[in-house]
């Protein structure tokens, strides 16, 4: 493989998810065709909801000090795992960046009794619980964790939140800043956010079917994933694990609604089309888009007629699935999360079907994926992320070899 | 000067709201009469102003007090750039944000609904704009910039962040200008966080404080500028305030490491201008002094530090003011936090 000083591999993933610890429980269960979705029962928020839990996480007795959030627990545990499969250490370790994104962050530790007496409610044990509030304290966490001690900060960008680290954990490396970013992010479950989005009737009280006509809104999900980036010279020299090349990479914005996505996903069209160029590659050449597919009825329009706009002029449909089906949508994770798994398609050659779709959004540009994971040599694929305030994201990954 | 470079300047901050760089005069701490305090309270305020009254025609209804700033900030620094929007291209047109705390003030009202309704009962208008990244969507979609658009959040060096990322998205061709901003809103769960901290200064309570006292005034704002590619200002043959060189930050209280990166092949000797705030005492500052032996350090501003994580963008305003033309400029800082920045900026 030419080694572009340009080009960006991806050498360690670590994820936490709904199947457990791991990038193999995650992708053996979606190969499975197992869905993590059920009755919500780990949260009350006072309403019924469907979603995908973790459960109890191990605890992280030396990181007691730190009092970590939920959200920050399962970054670490992410973290972590990348770390152990990444042979990542000495001064390159030391020197990493971090850039992890949320958006739920320290909500986890915050009750509503905080706002009728602040000052009241800190004294009585709030204090601790609120200093993970402001949303860097997940990098912090995950670098205190790791020993991480390059630049450190963290990205919101609602839903596209775990993308967009990535991209600019690529951004880095092409800076010459760091010589390895370690880049994703991490989202627990909390009333604060199950209660805005059913507040928005987003939600969907049965398993959610992302791009089906009979869709009824998203579920929600919690998990993290973090992944390590170099150079691929930097790779090779340490004889780095390489798991995939982040071949290209884009960020745009909607500036259209607060909420709503651009009804002809404009903004999310002239993303993917960047992230193609960029990554040099043609619109016939992707393999698989693992899709944003969030099961909202203003989404999946939007997103299905992005694909036209992106991919209408290939020569056969672009295979598109929504793992959101199995394990709902993890928020500021879900760019990280699908990342993971766009890259394990990738390796295991395996393209995932939506979970519950019989009745496609209608479109000639899309072959949307159903039924059994289809077995295909994948040499690119591509994640697409968008979020509230029309944010996008589109990632490109290709195979390695030698 | 090939590095991208900034153009224009807006600010909602304590000093006032206003194009260009902020003036450097002393100003006091005002009482805090927006939630009720058990005795005096104060802080570096935003005076309250008419957002309408400053960008005609600007719609902020039902908007947190930082999204308000922040279209303000932001259109005045569009302003101020003599950016034409209307001949640019907004699909490469950034906007990049730095806050510590986020849209706090809507999400204490979302708290609030759910402490007089239930989760099951809370206001939906209020949960989109509880995102940290509202203010940056907002100002995307208000003046129509398509290109990437990113909110971070720094402990410690939030606005040096939002500087390096923007030059970065420039120099590596992503986007050919950028919207850059960082500020935090002071509410009272934020203020009695101070408070529970013991972190106050004893100017908070006191109208005459003791002589040399300690501690953090809270203050709250949004600075923002504009960014360019060096092709882009070029172009259209744009004033430069400073060109952004070179930069560092890093999770380490070595804040002479982040300088050295950042000067790259530059001698310390031959930087004018000095911009540095450090939390953690005096020891910093005197090895920085014996650094930059020839420079002249500008003047440290409790309101800029009242800002926290947000504060490095004010204070670069506030260098900015009056600064030596044609000379190199150094911003750094070292936070109790264990963290530190430097960027290298060529005054032109």
């Amino acid at each position: 493989m030419n080694e572009d000083p340009g080009t960006v591999v991806v050498t360690a993933i670590g994820v936490v998810s709904p199947y457990g610890l791991g990038l193999r429980p995650m992708a053996d269960g979606l190969l499975a065709g197992h869905c993590c979705l059920g009755p919500l029962r780990g949260v009350s928020p006072g309403f019924e909801a469907t979603a995908a839990e973790i459960g109890c996480l191990p605890p992280l007795e030396d990181l007691r000090d730190m009092r970590p959030s939920r959200t920050d627990q399962l970054a670490i545990l992410a973290a972590r795992d990348a770390a152990a499969n990444s042979g990542l250490g000495g001064r390159a370790l030391r020197d990493a960046a971090v850039v992890m994104a949320t958006t739920v962050s320290g909500l986890t530790e915050l009750d509503p009794a905080l706002v009728r007496d602040p000052l009241a409610w800190y004294r009585a044990g709030g204090l601790a619980r609120a200093g993970s509030y402001p949303f860097s304290h997940v990098a912090e966490a995950v670098g205190e964790c790791l020993g991480a001690h390059g630049p450190r900060f963290a990205v919101n960008v609602a839903c596209a939140s775990g993308a967009v680290a990535i991209a600019l954990g690529a951004n880095l490396l092409l800076d010459r800043a760091v010589p390895v970013a370690l880049v994703g992010g991490s989202d627990a479950l909390c009333p604060f956010t199950l209660s805005g989005f059913h507040a928005l009737q987003a939600l969907d009280a049965a398993p959610c079917r992302p791009f089906d006509r009979n869709r009824g809104g998203l579920n929600l999900g919690e998990g993290a994933a973090v992944l390590a980036l170099e150079t691929l010279a930097a790779a090779r020299n340490r004889g780095a694990p390489i798991f995939a090349v982040l071949r290209g990479w884009a960020l745009t914005n909607d500036a259209f609604h607060p909420t709503a996505p651009h009804e002809r996903g404009r903004g999310l069209a002239e993303c993917m089309t960047l992230a193609m160029e960029r990554a040099g590659v043609a619109p016939d050449d992707i393999g698989y888009v693992n899709a944003h597919g969030t099961g909202t009825p203003l989404n999946d329009v939007a997103e299905t007629r992005a694909y036209e706009g992106a991919f209408g002029k290939r020569a056969r449909p672009v295979p598109v699935s929504s793992t959101k089906s199995y394990m709902g949508h993890c928020l500021g994770a879900a760019g990280a999360i699908e990342a993971a798994i766009a890259i394990s398609a990738i390796r295991a050659g395996a393209l995932y079907p939506t979970l519950r779709l019989s009745e496609p959004v209608e479109t000639s540009s899309v072959d949307w994926l159903t039924g059994q994971p289809r077995r295909q040599p994948l040499p690119l694929a591509m994640t697409v992320s968008a979020g509230f305030g029309g944010s996008n994201a589109a990632l490109v990954f290709g195979e390695y070899s030698e | 000067m090939n590095s991208p470079a900034i153009t224009g300047i807006g600010s909602v901050s304590p000093f006032g709201v206003m194009s260009g760089p902020v003036p450097t005069r002393p100003i006091e701490p005002r009482a805090i009469a927006g939630w009720p305090t058990p005795g005096l309270r104060r802080a570096y305020l935003v005076n309250p102003f008419r957002p309408g009254d400053v960008i005609p025609g600007l719609k902020t209804r039902r908007l947190d007090r930082l999204s308000v700033w922040s279209l303000v900030a932001a259109s005045l620094a569009v302003e101020d750039a003599g950016l034409d929007l209307a001949r640019a291209n907004r699909s490469r047109a950034a906007v990049v944000f730095a806050t510590g705390l986020g849209c706090i003030e809507l999400t204490e009202a979302y708290f609030r609904s759910a402490s007089d309704n239930g989760w099951a009962g809370v206001d939906p208008i209020l949960f989109p704009e509880t995102l940290c990244s509202a203010p940056a969507s907002h100002v995307a979609r208000c003046l129509d910039l398509r290109g990437p658009n990113i909110t971070a959040s720094c402990k410690g060096m939030g606005g040096e962040c939002a500087l390096l990322q923007a030059a970065s998205l420039l120099r590596n061709g992503q986007a050919d200008f950028a919207v850059v901003m960082a500020g935090d809103t002071l509410t009272r769960g934020a203020y009695e966080w101070y408070e529970a901290t013991c972190a106050l200064s004893p100017a908070c309570f006191d109208a005459a404080p003791p002589e040399g006292f300690d501690g953090l005034i809270p203050g709250e704002g949004v600075s923002a500028v504009v960014m360019e590619s060096a092709d882009h200002r070029r172009r259209r043959g744009a004033r430069v305030y400073a060109a952004v060189r070179s930069g560092h930050f890093a999770a380490r209280a070595n804040v002479e490491r982040a300088i050295r990166k950042a000067l790259v092949e530059r001698s310390p000797s031959e930087v004018a201008l000095v911009s540095f705030a450090t939390s953690r005492g005096a020891l910093a500052e005197d090895a920085i002094r014996e650094l930059f032996d020839r420079a002249v350090f500008a003047e440290s501003s409790p309101v800029a530090a009242g800002l926290g994580d947000a504060g490095g963008l004010l204070r670069l305003l506030l260098a900015l003011n009056g600064a030596p033309r044609g000379a190199l400029a150094v911003l750094a800082s070292s936070s109790s936090v264990g963290a530190s920045a430097a960027l290298l900026l060529e005054l032109p």
